[in-house]
């Protein structure tokens, strides 16, 4: 009996080890600098967690395919160069040009743009039966590639997008209500709505129990009659779009774009839906999940780089969180196997 | 006959899932590569923990060297000496390159280690 108990005790420490390390972590941070709790920063995790979690949600939906996409970041970064060329006040990329096109043109643009990124990825997956990991690395690449020329357009030469017009600026990091002193930027309403969008997506649709029935198993997902080459497709395309919806939102959530920007933001993104419970089994995954999961990613980061920890020692610190977060996914898929 | 299959009956399961379809790994063990894994992201943490603060480092591109600093979170960076150069004169610092982006040694507050670059105006005298 009481081996019984201490084996479950085992087993719930196991399963949870990744919260308690990251719970043990924060009460520390705490005590260290106390201002890590206070108003403050408590907005700033929020605002954090609501910048990277739209890419998050996207990614989520391949993760749910078993595969993945590593041109996400990449995607941000485009999308937030395209959104910051054109929503500027200089045009140093198109030196033509005389004043800014509107909001929602630009919107519509990165969309597009992400969208077909997300197509290509998605096609060559479903039809060519490739790898994920394969067709996103060459989409990495590509877009990579495709961001440095954009950089070099016009009078720019590869240099830091910046002056933003207002409109830009306050349409997304505006403030939307204020808590004390401190301001929640506009772009947390815009998470919400989204978490809200994919939420409906995902549980209530045709389309996001396809990709639940895709995900756990293809063929029978198949022979039931499902669609799979179009719901892999579209998993990809919608990830896509929520790529450039986390661009359009970075580039003027940091004010700049560059070459740089959105660099390694599916790495994060990867790692909070794992630790979120996003199985790499496939066809596991819940949103409340992906939310808990990014939160807790930029509580632990916020806290570190309140303690004045090196960036250089969070890179080591967010491999091993991936690392042990995949393997206690995998214990979890073991034990009930 | 019969041990032929036994060996064969792996291959007759529905097929595995996911990224972990070829997992064949006792829980135990993974047990232990959980634990071993948890020790040392503690271990990690720590050693950021004592080894805390934020390099600032100062790229003058052509001018005198300047002193990097050690800077803890949301402090200001010490006031650099100026550096010089031969023909130009020194128009202050910058976050990136290109100087487009200043950086306001009285007001901005480190938060991650990070490159100043020195401006550059051509000495017209």
């Amino acid at each position: 009996m009481d081996k019984e108990k201490l084996k479950k005790v085992g087993n719930f420490l196991l399963n949870n080890a990744m919260f308690i390390i990251i719970l043990c972590a924060v009460i520390y941070i705490a005590i260290e600098v106390p201002a890590f709790i206070k108003l403050p920063s408590i907005v700033n995790i929020i605002s954090l967690t609501a910048a990277k979690l739209p890419i998050a949600l996207g990614i989520a939906g391949c993760i749910v395919l078993t595969g993945t996409d590593i041109s996400a970041g990449r995607v941000v970064g485009l999308t937030a160069c395209i959104s910051a060329s054109l929503l500027t006040t200089t045009f140093k990329v198109f030196p033509n040009m005389t004043s800014a096109p509107s909001i929602a043109l630009v919107i519509l643009i990165v969309l597009v743009v992400g969208a077909v990124v997300g197509l290509v990825n998605g096609f060559s997956v479903a039809k060519f039966k490739l790898h994920p990991f394969i067709v996103t690395l060459s989409t990495q690449l590509i877009v990579y590639g495709c961001i440095l020329m954009y950089l070099k357009n016009g009078t720019n030469n590869g240099q830091t997008l910046s002056g933003l017009t207002d409109g830009y600026r306050n349409l997304v990091a505006g403030t939307l209500f204020k808590i004390g002193d401190t301001a929640v930027p506009m772009y947390v309403l815009y998470a919400v709505i989204l978490t809200a969008i994919m939420w409906v997506i995902w549980n209530k649709t045709t389309f996001g129990k396809n990709m639940f029935a895709v995900g756990s198993n293809e063929e029978a997902a198949n022979v039931s009659g499902v669609n799979v080459t179009r719901t892999i497709i579209m998993v990809f395309v919608l990830a896509g779009i929520m790529y450039a919806i986390t661009g359009f939102i970075d580039g003027a959530r940091i004010a700049s774009a560059n070459a740089n920007t959105g660099l390694n933001y599916e790495c994060d993104a990867i790692a909070a839906c794992v630790i979120g419970g996003v199985s790499f089994v496939g066809g596991i995954g819940k949103i409340s999940g992906i939310v808990i999961g990014v939160l807790l990613l930029q509580i632990i980061f916020a806290g570190l780089n309140f303690l004045s920890v090196d960036a250089n020692m969070l890179y080591i610190i967010k491999g091993l969180i991936i690392l042990i977060a995949c393997a206690i996914d995998m214990r979890k898929y073991l034990v009930r196997k | 006959m019969e041990k032929k299959e036994q060996t064969q009956e792996p291959v007759r399961r529905p097929p595995g899932r996911g990224l972990y379809e070829r997992v064949n790994i006792p829980v135990s063990r993974l047990n232990v590569i959980i634990l071993v894994l948890c020790v040392l992201l503690v271990i990690c943490m720590f050693f950021g923990i004592s080894h805390r603060g934020f390099q600032v480092t100062f790229d003058t591109r052509g001018g005198t060297v300047v002193e990097a600093q050690t800077r803890m979170y949301g402090e200001r960076v010490e006031t650099p000496a100026e550096p010089t150069r031969e023909g130009y004169v020194f128009s202050g610092w910058y976050q990136d390159e290109n100087e487009s982006i200043p950086w306001n040694l009285e007001e901005d507050t480190v938060v991650n280690s990070m490159t100043l670059y020195a401006g550059w105006t051509e000495d017209k005298e």
